[in-house]
């Protein structure tokens, strides 16, 4: 069995079925220090990879590299594949039928469709906030140890890695002394900046972001982005948006789909000003989609 | 002119639901109210002393110096009414006067020969016996008062003879007078009629009052044992006590009608027509009745197959078959519907699985009695060793086949309807399938589980069909273990229905049955809704 980017915590549990499996042992992805982006290895990198939903290609051909600790922002019209993108890194679509992916998507060098994949630590290593604030019918803090407590951490430990998620998630300081309510009883903002705490719990190194305002009202927008640049100093996020000036605020990068390909990918200054392809121009300068 | 006629429309609309809504309550008020008013009256009634005794002597409930303190109070009442009758019937009954008129005589021979009474005064003697036994007997036997009276008159002419003095023979004269007394006052050819009547009246009294104390207690259980241990009972009795209730013929092809005519207007000027009125005066006095709360209805054991009594082991066996039921199908049932909406194909196969299940739910309970008693009771359960025998486990399992199609349908239905987004969100957490359904599906579809639970546990406490040949007994011991059958309320209550008339003698202690099967049914479903409230609440925050 693949794992990606094996946690610490995760080691004693996987053990006994590691010895067994033909193992593709990756190393910890080690983030050089501070410099250039650009110096970074790629995270993610897919390599003419196409997902069909049965016959129909819901992405095809797509080839790109997305970098660690910084934005990446997929733009594009309805339709055109950003999210099913999206949902391939962390093989979320698996649960829909019928699916077949080509070409290779690589997350920290290792194939994600490999069949022998580790799915449970793929989706700890890649952690994943909805369009839709969806926290369980739980307690806050239930909420948030769900994903510690699938990789046995318990007690104490987990009363602060809730803490800190919560903390990172500019959460704590609103529901600290709530965190035996339901969470279903937060503000929309608020739901949703929970979401992003319990993606955060299972201390993931990719944050995958699946247009996380969408449902929000303006002010609860502006905290999750602010929360998002804040993030990037310790996470790769991807994030899927409809909206332009959400990309432009804050994403380093920007990847722009159309039908299902990617037609554009570049620093998102060059996007916005100065874009290459005719297509793209007429995109964010909204003439088109 | 559009626009008025969709809003007549929409109003006919509302009324027509409203109409119906009411239509349903009433129905619902118009078989329920009653229902619950006579069930109600087992447990609350004017109970008399005879209650009182009857449940300190059957279950040693109550106060036993009470209750003969209060026995003893009553007493000299009914002894006056005993009295009144005993001087009517003395008169009636010839039969017996008969065989005691000849008793004398035999008595009044013997004394004779033990005397050494010289043969000529023997012969006097004896013939004059003999006249005196045969003008009696003619008496006796006369249709007319009046016929009888010479008779009567020519034995107590021989009333100061020497020749019987301190004999047996005296004894002659004492029937004489006291009979003529009764010629004199009874109508005497209305005789057979009075002792047709006086048999009546003595069932009634028997009815009301129980046995004559001092009387052998009769054969044929507990209820033979008891008056009216009831208010509305002893109501009963009265009137049939009162009156002479006659079915009259109204010509070939007709109906008989009912006709009541007074018991003290047949009896008139009569020794006996004093009894009537006195009976009536004092009847609660006889009785002492008094408001009764019988809470001990739901847990008492029944006395005389639900004479007295009540439905304890009926309950507890209910509660028992209920439950067991309902813990083997729930597992099985949420399992399976997680089967079949988390890992099941959508294939051919498993929309005829499907469809399998829906129909199951509709199959008659019946079919899964039999089904029940063959797999169950006959097939699977000796394999452990069990008899083959009816038996609570075996009567739960088949319960619990009953309710399975219903506890996967909601299930189903209540884990398909959680939202994607939770399951997704466990998934993209890292967590398993199972862990995923085990922490995240099912709590939230819990609600909609325990709704199922709910239905499927009203239904397996009504059943009667497939408990009939796998658990249900009609009368038995209270179970000791799983594998002995056990009585419970459904079929209790079908039971006494078909059975015999005491279904027509106890009627309050039928529909309490029923009342306690609804009201355990409510209860139960009382519990489970408040279980999913909770639950929902949780979910909810």
């Amino acid at each position: 069995m693949i794992e990606v980017n094996e946690m610490p915590q995760r080691k004693v549990l996987a053990a006994g079925t590691a010895a067994k499996t033909t193992d593709v042992k990756m190393a910890n992805y080690v983030p050089q220090a501070a410099g250039p982006e650009q110096q970074l290895p790629a995270i993610i990198r897919a390599d003419r990879f196409s997902l069909y939903y049965g016959s129909h290609a819901g992405v095809k051909d797509i080839t790109f590299d997305i970098y660690p600790r910084a934005v990446t922002a997929i733009i594009g019209p309805s339709g055109c594949g950003k999210s099913t993108f999206l949902r391939s890194i962390n093989r979320m679509n698996d649960l829909i039928p019928n699916t077949r992916a080509e070409g290779t998507l690589c997350v920290n060098d290792v194939n994600v469709y490999d069949r022998r994949i580790n799915l449970a630590n793929l989706r700890q290593q890649v952690g994943m906030v909805f369009q839709k604030p969806n926290p369980f019918p739980k307690t806050i803090y239930a909420n948030v140890a769900y994903g510690p407590r699938l990789q046995g951490v318990h007690g104490r430990a987990l009363d602060e890695q809730v803490e800190q998620c919560l903390r990172h998630a500019a959460l704590w300081e609103e529901v600290k002394d709530y965190l035996d309510r339901s969470a279903l009883g937060l503000s929309g903002g608020q739901q949703q900046r929970l979401c992003l705490a319990r993606a955060l719990a299972t201390q993931p190194n990719v944050l995958l972001m699946d247009e996380p305002c969408s449902a929000l009202d303006p002010i609860a927008t502006a905290k999750i982005e602010e929360l998002i640049i804040s993030l990037k100093d310790e996470y790769t996020i991807v994030i899927v948006t409809h909206n332009m000036q959400q990309a432009a605020r804050i994403s380093d990068r920007t990847a722009f789909f159309c039908l299902g390909e990617l037609i554009e990918y570049d620093q998102t200054k060059v996007i916005f000003t100065n874009p290459v392809r005719k297509q793209t121009e007429e995109y964010v300068t909204g003439r088109f989609g | 002119m559009k626009y008025a006629l969709r809003q007549t429309a929409d109003k006919l609309f509302t009324v027509g639901a409203l109409l119906a809504v009411v239509l349903i309550v009433a129905a619902l008020a118009g078989i329920l109210l009653p229902m619950i008013w006579r069930g109600s009256s087992a447990v609350v009634f004017r109970g008399t002393v005879e209650f009182r005794r009857m449940q300190m002597e059957q279950f040693g409930h109550g106060d036993s110096a009470a209750v003969n303190a209060e026995l003893a109070q009553v007493a000299p009442i009914r002894q006056k009414a005993y009295e009144i009758l005993d001087r009517f019937s003395a008169g009636l009954d010839t039969t017996e006067l008969v065989s005691r008129i000849r008793q004398i005589h035999r008595q009044f021979g013997a004394q004779l020969t033990n005397r050494e009474v010289p043969p000529d005064q023997y012969e006097t003697a004896r013939d004059l016996s003999r006249m005196l036994r045969d003008e009696l007997l003619a008496a006796l036997d006369a249709p007319d008062g009046a016929l009888a009276l010479p008779h009567l008159d020519a034995v107590l002419a021989h009333d100061q003879d020497a020749a019987l003095k301190d004999t047996a023979a005296g004894a002659y004269f004492d029937i004489a007078r006291e009979y003529r007394r009764i010629a004199t006052s009874v109508d005497l050819p209305r005789r057979e009629e009075y002792a047709q009547s006086l048999a009546k009246i003595s069932e009634a009294m028997k009815g009301l009052l129980g046995p004559r104390p001092g009387q052998p207690v009769p054969e044929g259980g507990a209820m033979q044992r008891y008056g009216a241990t009831r208010w509305d009972q002893a109501q009963q009795q009265l009137d049939q006590l009162l009156w002479d209730e006659q079915w009259v013929s109204q010509g070939p092809g007709r109906p008989l009608k009912k006709v009541l005519t007074p018991r003290a207007q047949q009896f008139a000027g009569t020794p006996l027509a004093e009894l009537f009125p006195y009976v009536q005066q004092n009847a609660a006095a006889m009785l002492g009745p008094r408001w009764t709360f019988y809470g001990r209805f739901f847990t008492d054991d029944n006395v005389s197959s639900h004479y007295f009594g009540g439905v304890g082991p009926e309950t507890l066996g209910t509660l028992l078959v209920t439950v067991l039921a309902v813990v083997v199908a729930l597992p099985l049932g949420v399992v399976a519907a997680a089967y079949l909406v988390e890992c099941a194909p959508d294939t051919h196969s498993t929309r005829a699985l499907r469809t399998c299940i829906n129909t199951l739910a509709g199959v008659p309970s019946i079919v899964f009695g039999l089904f029940g008693q063959a797999f169950f009771m006959l097939y699977l359960l000796p394999k452990f060793g069990l008899r083959r025998d009816s038996s609570i486990i075996a009567g739960s399992l088949t319960l619990a086949v009953l309710v399975l199609p219903v506890v996967i349908r909601a299930s189903e239905e209540a884990i398909r309807t959680v939202p994607r987004a939770f399951r997704e969100a466990a998934l993209a957490l890292g967590a398993g399938r199972l862990h995923c359904f085990l922490t995240v599906t099912l709590p939230a579809a819990l609600p909609g589980i325990l709704t199922g639970l709910i239905l499927s546990m009203s239904r397996a406490a009504g059943e009667t069909a497939p408990i009939l040949f796998t658990v249900a007994v009609a009368s038995g011991p209270v179970p000791r273990s799983l594998a002995q059958p056990t009585r419970t309320l459904s079929y209790g209550c079908y039971d006494m229905a078909v059975g015999d008339r005491i279904a027509m003698l106890a009627p309050h202690n039928l529909f309490g049955m029923v009342v306690t099967l609804v009201a355990i049914v409510l209860l139960l479903n009382a519990a489970a809704i408040a279980l999913r409230g909770r639950v929902a609440r949780r979910l909810r925050g």
